[in-house]
């Protein structure tokens, strides 16, 4: 039984389709099947984040429209072929498909891939009832800021609306170091608004924007980094293991002492 | 992209082939001279049999205000405008924003040929001559047209942003630039007099002998009839006017356009 999680925040530009890249990523490292789907018709990005665009030649539209199968328009990851994108239309707009439509094409990627990942757009309008219309699952994506989190909960009201009970939510771009000074909202003050089970906190990473515009997720990336594992992390999570926190601010001074360490062992 | 080279090569698992798209006269916005007046074509209304999903009236209306935006200096004041929009549904208020776009740029909407009732009583209401077409008549109208030769080619003066697609029964020509995400479908060759970045669809009905030029090639992808290629994954240096054309080999190649004429005029002598 495939299962088919949608990536939503309500907010724009908080990170739903980096999230949504870096999980199918993680996820296709650990042998799964998974197909990633864009939601977001007339304004895709996640091809470009998978280094996929120049792959596409049909979209969703076309499969929809009849002019192609569903098998065509998937585009195959060059890295692990465990992956595959359905690419949204990016010259139509967000009324071109309605969610039954939608439905019929997630529920026709269920039968062969174990999970689907749907990145949503931003808003609660069209694109989102489409993105949410086949959902089991939700991820929510917030980043420690009151617009964001207001809008997260918002989306949590209208997704358990819309019959999505499993929600988890992922606090992104949090800096520790702002926490720790009381500049910023924590993970536990987030929490404490939204009320759903915590599944990833990923600090903020300027190695991120790095890996966007290459089109190479994080995870992929050799030299492991805070932002990647805390990806893994949340993808063992998702997969029902037992994975502690990563403890930022732990990992913070761990790191100072660590350099401490280099700094002394050159010296002497 | 260097001259000459294969594109293809650089994509081992080349991609599934493209369709042979039909470039319906009626799957986009489109004016056309035609004798005097200037004939103005809307998409049909949603699920008919040619395009399961239609556009949206905001669809149209950005297509149209685009196509407005790129053509307007090939216009003389005061032409007549004939509106053609078939089983589409128009109320009074979208009759009238066409209106006022058109008069925007010194155009009159004189006439609307339409084959619903309703649109047809909205038009006369507002005081234009109105031609209403049964369906059918218009269906085998179409069918006549396919067979048809390519129409002339069409000029357009704009850049294309993410998003834009353009597609057209014959040849295109762009003064403009292709930005990544727009896309260009063409009956015939596909001429851009600035940098392609986006797709470009030459031949998309199954011609391989037709061409695409650009001053900068730098495509996410073309395609020629049924063949796909993609640009190499490291970009080159520099960039010369290139031309894309389909190899006896039965690939995609690029030629620096120098070299391209010059080796059609060695074949010619």
């Amino acid at each position: 039984m495939a299962r088919i999680i949608v990536i939503t925040s309500g907010k724009g530009g908080v990170g739903k389709t980096t999230c949504t890249a870096n999980l199918g990523m993680a996820l296709a490292k650990r042998r799964r099947k998974v197909a990633v789907v864009d939601a977001d018709f007339g304004l895709r990005n996640l091809d470009l984040l998978l280094g996929l665009e120049n792959r596409v030649v049909f979209t969703a539209v076309e499969v929809l429209a009849g002019q192609c199968r569903l098998e065509q328009a998937l585009v195959k990851d060059k890295r692990h072929p465990n992956l595959v994108l359905l690419p949204a239309a990016q010259n139509r707009t967000k009324d071109a498909v309605n969610p039954d439509q939608m439905k019929q094409l997630i529920n026709a990627l269920a039968r062969v891939y174990e999970y689907i990942l749907i990145d949503c757009p931003a808003g609660i309008e069209n694109g989102f009832q489409n993105a949410i219309a086949a959902a089991q699952e939700a991820l929510i994506v917030t980043t420690p800021e009151i617009a964001a989190v207001r809008d997260a909960d918002r989306i949590i009201g209208l997704l358990e609306a819309n019959n999505v009970k499993r929600i988890h939510l992922i606090v992104n771009r949090l800096k520790p170091a702002m926490v720790q000074a009381n500049d910023m909202m924590s993970v536990e003050d987030v929490q404490e608004i939204l009320a759903v089970p915590l599944i990833g906190v990923v600090p903020d990473d300027e190695r991120v924007i790095v890996s966007t515009n290459r089109g190479e997720p994080l995870v992929l990336s050799e030299t492991p980094s805070m932002a990647g594992s805390a990806f893994d992390n949340i993808v063992r999570r998702l997969e029902g293991e037992k994975v502690p926190f990563l403890d930022l601010s732990v990992q913070n001074d761990g790191f100072f002492s660590r350099l401490r360490k280099i700094l002394s062992t050159k010296i002497t | 992209m260097t001259s000459d080279a294969s594109l293809p090569s650089s994509l081992p698992d080349s991609p599934v082939a493209p369709p042979i798209i039909e470039t319906h006269q009626t799957s986009q916005v489109r004016f056309k001279g035609e004798g005097g007046h200037i004939l103005l074509t809307l998409p049909p209304e949603s699920e008919t049999a040619e395009s399961p999903i239609g556009l949206t009236w905001s669809e149209i209306w950005q297509q149209f205000k685009q196509q407005l935006d790129a053509k307007e200096r090939f216009w003389q004041p005061n032409t007549a405008v004939h509106l053609s929009v078939k089983d589409r549904l128009l109320d009074s208020r979208q009759l009238q924003a066409i209106a006022d776009a058109l008069s925007g740029v010194q155009l009159q909407l004189k006439r609307v040929y339409t084959s619903r009732r309703q649109t047809a009583v909205a038009a006369a209401t507002a005081g234009y001559s109105v031609e209403q077409q049964s369906a059918v008549a218009h269906l085998s109208q179409s069918g006549g047209e396919a067979g048809q030769a390519m129409e002339e080619p069409m000029y357009i003066q704009m850049t294309l942003r993410s998003g834009t697609e353009i597609r057209h029964n014959g040849t295109v020509v762009i003064l403009g630039d292709l930005n990544p995400g727009s896309s260009v479908i063409a009956e015939g060759d596909i001429l851009v007099w600035g940098r392609l970045r986006g797709v470009a669809h030459a031949g998309c009905k199954g011609n391989a002998r037709c061409l695409i030029m650009a001053l900068q090639l730098e495509p996410t992808q073309i395609r020629i009839a049924d063949f796909v290629a993609r640009a190499p994954e490291n970009p080159p240096a520099q960039y010369f006017p290139e031309v894309a054309y389909v190899a006896p080999q039965g690939n995609i190649r690029i030629a620096k356009a120098t070299d391209f004429t010059r080796a059609k005029d060695e074949g010619k002598g």
